[in-house]
């Protein structure tokens, strides 16, 4: 009962929150110098009512408050608007959500499932040379631009011709027996995966591997050792449900990240995701395309670190008891 | 020591990287036209009639049929397939694709030849258009002159979607008549005799049992209707290919319209491809990247990339081509308007007003540009000085304006005689004592107008004026040219058709929406013109209602003679266009108008052995 109430609570402070993040938003784009209809104006080929049809079209000949009511009302009524070609925002947004979603998913669920082992191994066998090697390389995925890295990549598959250059699919994709198109998908998929896998997995290795060194170094675990227990129960039983913790919280920002996360990589690899769109968008000014994609982040941010929260209350007994005083 | 062993790891990466790549330090040279592989187009394709069919037949060799051709779009792809709404480059090149009209451009002569039509008379403002008797839409029904009413009154001359076709061919507010005359005539009366129409004629067709339920739905439905949603199967085409399927961001398949009405000298039907790809990459890297990735069949080429294809062509399976000479136009432009905005301040100020309303000013500018110097540094070589607004392969270019090259001692000259004189430092400085400074803008991002703006600077300064130069952001710049108009000199380009100059009225009109270097705000339109705004206006006028091509030439030579004489644009040079091709297609004959994909449906491939 407290939890429900508990987040029916966050949910209520969210509503403040998406209010501010839009206003800022959406008088951003549109104080800012960037013209929708420059290209056109430039064509020597259009005409002045083609221009003026163009500028009623997108609502530009109203003040910026009153497109900012409009955006809201239909909004909040569910309806995302259109884009400035005059397509359905929503359905180009769900062209796309899939895509992005499949990248993310595979990196993320990759850089858990390699992460945290890898993160308990160094910590247990620390300073020895295993650990050390892991430290150097992930100093190195860290520090390495992922865009760099990117390029590297790409040049990699042209000149070996091991790799497609970008893209999702194959041309011939729509041929494919099953079995073929997932080899196709998968095919596509180890460059980009492996450029942000790299990045994630430094990251979330480090991470595990100093809360668990923490922890190992704490009272408790001295003394559960000295008590005799055997060492593997020490490690899975004791230290590292505590040493889990801080990582629940990164869970959060990483389901926050799962929609925006890989913009730069997919722009690189010609990703067909969500991120390419949006940069796309906010080049020419699309009003209703780019507020469409923040708002989804900021809700994504919020849900993400609702979730973790809730993650927390339920492995955490000391929390728990927090949210009940 | 891990370090180390790192290091290797990373280095045998690098190594694999960098395996066979060709030396890309190749100095640019200014070469001759010829150092590229240039074809005419030999083969006119004819009319032959079999069974009561009236068939296009291709003269091209024969060849095999199927395969595929894979080229690219930059960009975000095609926003519309609709023929009709397209507002921008991509959505009218695959609406081209799927759509013939009734007349095309000879990729040679530039003159209008039939196609969705079997044969045309011009009779002064009347325009007969026979059309092919059995030929049929993608989905079997025939193509008719009631498809072709229906175009032209229901939708063009009705104003749905993008309405430029409509806009351009309205002769003092008048439009002109559409009228069948039987199943296989059509008949077209412009008000008064106007020449630009009969290019209008080769607009796509739609077919009427296909789009006439969406345009008796209104304009807002029209405006969404073949969406780059719609089903694929949907899509009812004239063209020699039909939409197969449209991925978002990755890629657009054509696939051969079975019953197009081209057919080869064994009376086969026409296209040999069976596929027609186009895939949608993001920037230029990756293109050249999934050209030499074996991705790609097709690419046009630019700087650097030219000469270091141009290497890796001798050891690959591809040949570079020579297109010719680009139809867009790079300029300079200073900014003549002489006006107040609305708080009684001059958008120009008046100190620099002098100067660029001064013609000896703008020649002086203009002699002391080095073009030579930019096509070798900037273009590679690949490009030749331009001096008048037409193209270089325009067939109304007024070939007796030769230009000039770089003469810094015309250049003073000239601005002695307006008063100008320099002080002691070597500083330009007007009769009224004020020192020339002035700032020069072009779009940031274009990394060819920033290049040249570099080297407009350097000559500029030489002549002892003080240039700022300031690329800025596209749109804040589009807005200052088309706004606020507080600018004093820019770098800009447009694109031209090398057909029909009276695509540029927009521009050369003194009222136009582009009349970039004296630009009148609607409050404006009535303000006093120079006298050779005015000249113009009336050469662009009666260039467009005279008829034969010799009487429209004279008001086209004129107007480019009165350009380069007073340089409210200064040309600057015309890229050549290049492209790479893989050598496996066969009937491959590149024309400057026409491309190197014109004859697409006599494209074929040869077995590999």
């Amino acid at each position: 009962m407290q939890i429900l109430l508990y987040i029916l609570k966050r949910i209520l402070q969210t509503i403040p929150l998406l209010i501010i993040v839009s206003l800022i938003s959406f008088f951003i784009i549109r104080l800012s110098p960037v013209d929708p209809l420059a290209e056109l104006r430039l064509n020597p080929s259009v005409s002045k009512e083609t221009l003026q049809k163009e500028t009623e079209r997108l609502g530009l000949d109203k003040p910026i408050i009153v497109q900012y009511g409009k955006w809201a009302k239909s909004f909040v009524k569910g309806d995302l608007g259109v884009t400035s070609n005059g397509e359905q925002v929503s359905t180009k947004l769900k062209e796309r959500i899939p895509n992005t979603l499949l990248l993310t998913v595979v990196v993320i669920f990759l850089s858990w499932v390699v992460g945290i082992p890898l993160g308990v191994l160094a910590a247990v066998n620390w300073k020895s040379s295993f650990d050390r090697i892991l430290t150097v390389l992930t100093s190195v995925g860290m520090a390495i631009p992922s865009f760099f890295f990117a390029v590297l990549l790409l040049i990699f598959a042209v000149k070996t011709g091991w790799f497609p250059v970008g893209g999702l699919t194959s041309s011939n994709f729509m041929e494919m027996s099953f079995v073929q198109k997932i080899l196709d998908i998968t095919h596509h998929l180890i460059l980009p995966v492996t450029v942000l896998f790299t990045l994630s997995l430094a990251g979330l290795q480090r991470q595990m591997r100093g809360n668990l060194l923490d922890v190992l170094d704490s009272d408790y675990v001295k003394f559960a050792r000295a008590k005799g227990v055997s060492e593997g129960k020490v490690i899975f039983k004791h230290a590292l449900r505590n040493a889990v913790n801080p990582l629940i919280t990164l869970l959060g920002f990483e389901f926050a990240g799962l929609l925006s996360g890989a913009a730069l990589t997919e722009y690189v690899f010609q990703y067909p995701g969500l991120g390419r769109l949006i940069l796309e968008a906010v080049l020419r000014s699309d009003i209703n395309l780019v507020m469409a994609s923040l708002m989804m982040g900021a809700i994504m941010l919020v849900v993400g670190n609702l979730i973790a929260d809730i993650l927390l209350i339920i492995t955490d007994p000391r929390i728990r008891q927090g949210v009940q005083a | 020591m891990y370090v180390i062993l790192v290091l290797i790891f990373v280095l045998i990466f690098f190594k694999a990287c960098i395996k066979s790549d060709v030396e890309d330090s190749i100095k640019p040279v200014l070469r001759s036209k010829d150092y590229l592989v240039e074809n005419f187009y030999p083969y006119s394709q004819k009319n032959v009639t079999i069974n009561g069919v009236d068939y296009l037949q291709s003269q091209a060799p024969i060849g095999k049929f199927g395969g595929t051709f894979i080229s690219s779009t930059i960009g975000e792809g095609p926003k519309t397939f609709n023929p009709f709404n397209s507002k921008d480059n991509i959505s009218s090149l695959m609406s081209d694709i799927m759509y013939d009209g009734l007349l095309t451009t000879d990729v040679v002569t530039g003159e209008p030849r039939p196609k969705l039509a079997k044969d045309f008379s011009v009779n002064g403002n009347e325009y007969i258009v026979h059309l092919r008797r059995g030929i049929k839409w993608s989905d079997g029904m025939p193509i008719t002159a009631d498809d072709v009413v229906f175009t032209w009154q229901n939708i063009i001359l009705d104003g749905f979607g993008n309405t430029s076709i409509r806009d351009s061919i309205v002769i003092d507010g008048k439009l002109p008549t559409v009228q069948k005359i039987d199943d296989y005539t059509v008949k077209f009366v412009t008000p008064k005799p106007f020449a630009p129409f009969i290019r209008m004629l080769s607009s796509p067709i739609a077919p009427k049992h296909f789009f006439g339920p969406a345009v008796s739905r209104g304009k807002a439905y029209f405006e969404g209707f073949l969406s780059t949603n719609t089903d694929p199967e949907k899509f009812v085409t004239s063209g020699a290919f039909r939409l197969k399927e449209y991925v978002p961001a990755q890629r657009v398949v054509f696939e051969r319209n079975p019953n197009y009405y081209v057919i080869n000298k064994d009376d086969k039907k026409l296209p040999y491809l069976d596929k027609f790809i186009y895939l949608i990459v993001g920037d230029v890297n990756n293109q050249v990247l999934k050209f030499e990735g074996g991705e790609l069949d097709e690419i046009s080429l630019q700087g650097a990339n030219v000469a270091r294809f141009k290497e890796m062509e001798k050891h690959s399976d591809f040949k570079v081509y020579n297109l010719g000479p680009d139809t867009g136009t790079m300029y300079i432009a200073m900014n003549m308007n002489n006006r107040k905005d609305d708080k009684g301040k001059f958008y120009v100020n008046p100190k620099k007003q002098v100067w660029f309303q001064d013609k000896n000013f703008r020649q002086a500018v203009d002699y002391a540009i080095d073009r030579k110097n930019m096509v070798l540094n900037i273009a590679n070589g690949l490009g030749e000085p331009l001096f008048t607004p037409e193209t270089l392969n325009s067939i109304f270019l007024n070939k007796k304006i030769t230009g000039h090259d770089k003469n810094i001692e015309k250049s003073k000259e000239l601005l002695l005689k307006s008063g100008f004189n320099w002080d002691r430092a070597g500083h330009l400085i007007d009769r009224f004592g004020n020192h020339v400074e002035f700032d020069l803008y072009t779009n940031a991002g274009n990394t060819e107008r920033e290049a040249i703006g570099v080297m407009v600077k350097q000559d500029l300064e030489d002549l002892g004026m003080k240039v700022n130069f300031k690329p800025i952001e596209f749109n804040s710049l589009v807005n200052k040219l088309m706004a606020t108009m507080d600018w004093d000199m820019v770098i800009m380009g447009f694109t031209g058709s090398p057909l029909e100059p009276n695509g540029g009225k927009n521009v050369w009109l003194s009222d136009g929406t582009l009349h970039i270097f004296n630009q009148r705000l609607e409050k404006d339109l009535n303000s006093k013109r120079y006298p050779f705004e005015n000249r113009l206006d009336y050469l662009y006028t009666q260039g467009a209602l005279a008829t034969s091509f010799e009487a429209r030439k004279k008001f086209y030579d004129e107007y480019q003679e009165i350009v380069y004489d007073e340089k409210p644009l200064i040309y600057i040079y015309s890229p050549i266009r290049i492209a790479a091709l893989r050598n496996k297609f066969k009937n491959i004959f590149p024309t400057s108008l026409g491309g190197l994909t014109h004859n697409i449906e006599e494209i074929y491939i040869e077995d590999e052995k």
